[in-house]
């Protein structure tokens, strides 16, 4: 874990920039707009952001801070406490678990392990949901999210993988 | 494409304590969805508090937004609006004959109501809010306005369009409302279904059209139906239009009215529901006792809060569905 308070002003905030870049996500998809009429709901970018370091920089964006993120997600967005904050930190587990695996990834094969980080998240928010509310809620408007959630992953990546390779993976050594 | 992955990750941490946190972490989260149920007051009035701080923002943020998705809406329907113009003009000619028979169906219930001397519905106080942003999540759909218990908003309160229902305030701030929509996987209102008379649940589910659980109360339900708020459990007005029936046999769907992505402002209906006879010996006027005039008793009414699970006194109508007390509590 990186001590923070041990760095100086530009190493600061840029070994803050994973966890800000996170929560700037959030924020931006909370921004509540029906840019799409209700028919398409919102995507869970921040999983992008926290996927992403989890892989290159886990050291800069710890458990910790995905569940205060995930909490962030759930007080934005008006759903129940805990939800997805449970879908992150279970994402955030498995790119802890297979990180090997799945940062030597590349192209279409890097999407397709983005695919099952966000399915899981899904699918744990998915069974909270019953064990809290004991309801099924609809399985479409979910898929439907994490469909739009895996094809905006490029987008998201490549801001954050310039963002790495100049600003914060430039300074690993020291960071 | 090494932007896509493909980047080794640092090293040197300590797997045993990473593994740790992570698995406290997971824990941790799972308790708090669990046992957050129970401290959602605590969560709501942290969220009540982001959305005043940031109304003003969200107005801001939505004004230009809105702008361009009405110009992207106008430039679709040019392309149309010729055969539009056409069908609008043979609507009308429809609604024209239907106007009035209306107005001549109005007339006769006045005078029917007149002869027997029928207390009218009281058309319920409403205010008028704007919507400043709008959430819609598989988990979660909701929106919110920019009145809260500042303009007389209350949880509960139903919330319309011009079109016909869209939800229920579920939460307040000082100057700003949650509301909760008939979508959302959480909402459980009780309607009634017509002509049939027959009441049913609401249930939102997260897809564009609630499902209507039929359980409680029999009559039949066809496609094509139009469905209205009861009033049951004194939760909503009776009546509001909430839309029509669709679908076949068990799964009954209800294709809403209400466009509450496309409204910009709605109207928070303050539903009074008389207070229960606490004492009716107390209560009850002496015999010979001089009656109290008119202005004292107005000023004597109690503050317009409605007591949770008070049944509106609709000696007419048959019982409420047994969900509909519990309604109330469904967040």
């Amino acid at each position: 874990m990186v001590d923070l308070l041990s760095l100086n002003p530009p190493r600061f905030f840029a070994a803050l920039l994973p966890v800000a870049s996170a929560v700037l996500l959030t924020v931006m998809v909370n921004i509540p707009l029906s840019l799409a009429y209700g028919l398409f709901p919102a995507p869970m970018l921040a999983l992008a952001a926290i996927y992403f370091w989890a892989l290159v920089r886990p050291d800069l964006m710890p458990p910790g801070a995905v569940l205060i993120i995930g909490l962030l997600e759930d007080l934005l967005s008006g759903g129940p406490p805990g939800l997805w904050a449970s879908g992150f930190v279970a994402a955030y587990a498995l790119a802890d678990r297979q990180r090997e695996i799945l940062a030597g990834l590349s192209g279409a094969a890097a999407l397709i392990g983005f695919a099952a980080a966000t399915l899981l998240a899904a699918m744990m928010a998915y069974v909270l949901t019953w064990v809290v509310y004991h309801q099924w809620p609809a399985l479409a408007p979910l898929l439907l999210a994490c469909v739009i959630t895996v094809a905006l992953y490029p987008l998201i990546a490549l801001p954050l993988a310039w963002t790495h390779r100049r600003v914060v993976g430039a300074m690993r050594g020291e960071v | 494409m090494a932007w896509l992955g493909g980047a080794r990750p640092a090293r040197g941490r300590s797997a045993f304590g990473t593994r740790a946190s992570v698995a406290v972490c997971v824990v941790l989260s799972i308790a708090i969805a669990v046992f957050g149920k129970a401290e959602a007051p605590m969560f709501d009035a942290a969220r009540a508090s982001l959305s005043d701080v940031t109304a003003p923002a969200l107005l801001g943020v939505r004004a230009p937004l809105v702008a361009v998705g009405r110009w992207f809406d106008s430039m679709s329907t040019m392309f149309s609006v010729y055969r539009e113009n056409i069908a609008l003009r043979q609507e009308n000619a429809e609604l024209r004959k239907w106007q009035d028979v209306a107005l001549s169906l109005e007339n006769r219930l006045k005078r029917y109501e007149s002869l027997l001397n029928t207390a009218p519905d009281p058309a319920p106080p409403a205010v008028t809010a704007r919507v400043i942003g709008e959430s819609n999540r598989p988990f979660g759909k909701t929106m919110i306005l920019n009145a809260g218990t500042e303009q007389g908003v209350r949880k509960g309160q139903a919330v319309s369009d011009d079109r016909g229902l869209i939800g229920r305030i579920y939460l307040t701030g000082q100057r700003t409302s949650w509301v909760i929509l008939l979508t959302d996987v959480n909402s459980r209102v009780p309607v009634l279904i017509e002509p049939s008379q027959r009441r049913a649940i609401l249930a939102g589910d997260g897809t564009l059209a609630p499902v209507l659980d039929l359980d409680l109360g029999a009559g039949a339900a066809h496609a094509g139906d139009r469905v209205v708020s009861t009033g049951d459990g004194g939760l909503l007005p009776a009546g509001l239009p909430v839309g029509v029936i669709m679908g076949e046999g068990n799964e009954l769907r209800v294709s809403l009215y209400a466009a509450s992505a496309a409204s910009d402002y709605v109207r928070v209906l303050d539903y009074l529901v008389p207070p229960p006879p606490s004492d009716p010996a107390a209560t009850a006027p002496a015999i010979g006792a001089p009656k109290p005039p008119q202005a004292a008793v107005a000023a004597e009414r109690p503050p317009p809060a409605r007591p949770a699970g008070v049944i509106r006194p609709t000696p007419a109508l048959p019982t409420a569905p047994a969900g509909a007390a519990a309604v109330e509590e469904d967040r």
